[in-house]
């Protein structure tokens, strides 16, 4: 399943459930991600597969920081697979790399 | 008579625009001035660090400009002279908050890429300054 509206940014579902993310994640980008991680199972960890991520922003990272506090809700947590460098750069200016699991 | 072989100008090391942009408050539009502002640093053989960087910054000011704008048209302006790449934004405003988390997480990041950065208010009008410092050409 791959959604390419709201921007350049799109989604797939992989067969773990896991989301892959293609593309910025950003103020055009970060709503379309919002979308389907309101969609996801409410009883298991959200996982975001970002290696297909080559920009973030202070907006994206928000909505990165949502699915963590929806999760949270859930009693569950966000974690983040094929953390890059422009990611990883964007949890370490804002603090909040300890917000997510992140898979090594 | 001149040597034809003279360029009529003294070549800069680095300098490029200003190109100055009036556009829509379009979330969509931001990938394509990120990309400009990138292809602008590229070409003036910017690091590839250094056009991490002002992508970033891009990518706030407009932010900014966008979630903290009424709405009405931003007026951005970017230039890169020999050790800065110098952005700037304008934009109406009716409900400014200074003190707003969203607007602290992007100066937080600013503050990184930045050597120097500002958001103020003036009447209605927000405006955003952000300089991204880059090594000297003669310094690589």
């Amino acid at each position: 399943m791959t959604d390419q509206r709201g921007g350049p940014l799109s989604v797939d579902v992989d067969t773990s459930g896991a989301l892959v993310v293609h593309g910025d994640i950003d103020i055009a980008g970060g709503p379309t991600l919002d979308t389907y991680v309101k969609r996801s199972d409410n009883r298991r960890p959200i996982v975001l597969d970002l290696d297909d991520v080559d920009f973030i922003d202070s907006s994206g990272l928000r909505t990165l920081l949502t699915a963590t506090r929806r999760a949270g809700e859930r009693g569950t947590v966000v974690r983040l697979r094929n953390v890059g460098t422009t990611v990883r750069r964007m949890l370490e200016i804002t603090g909040t790399a300890d917000q997510f699991e992140i898979e090594e | 008579m001149s040597d034809p072989r003279e360029l009529p100008w003294e070549p800069a090391a680095r300098r490029c625009g200003p190109i100055e942009l009036r556009m829509p408050a379009d979330p969509d539009l931001v990938s394509a001035i990120r990309l400009t502002a990138s292809a602008m640093a590229a070409a003036r053989e910017c690091t590839i660090a250094e056009i991490d960087d002002v992508k970033l910054a891009i990518s706030e000011v407009l932010l900014a400009l966008i979630e903290h704008g009424s709405g009405h048209p931003l007026c951005v302006s970017m230039e890169l002279a020999d050790s800065t790449f110098a952005i700037s934004g304008s934009t109406d405003t009716l409900t400014f908050d200074r003190s707003h988390p969203d607007l602290a997480l992007c100066e937080t990041v600013l503050a990184e890429v930045c050597s120097d950065h500002s958001i103020e208010l003036a009447g209605s009008e927000l405006r955003i300054v952000a300089d991204v410092p880059l090594s000297r050409s003669d310094d690589r």
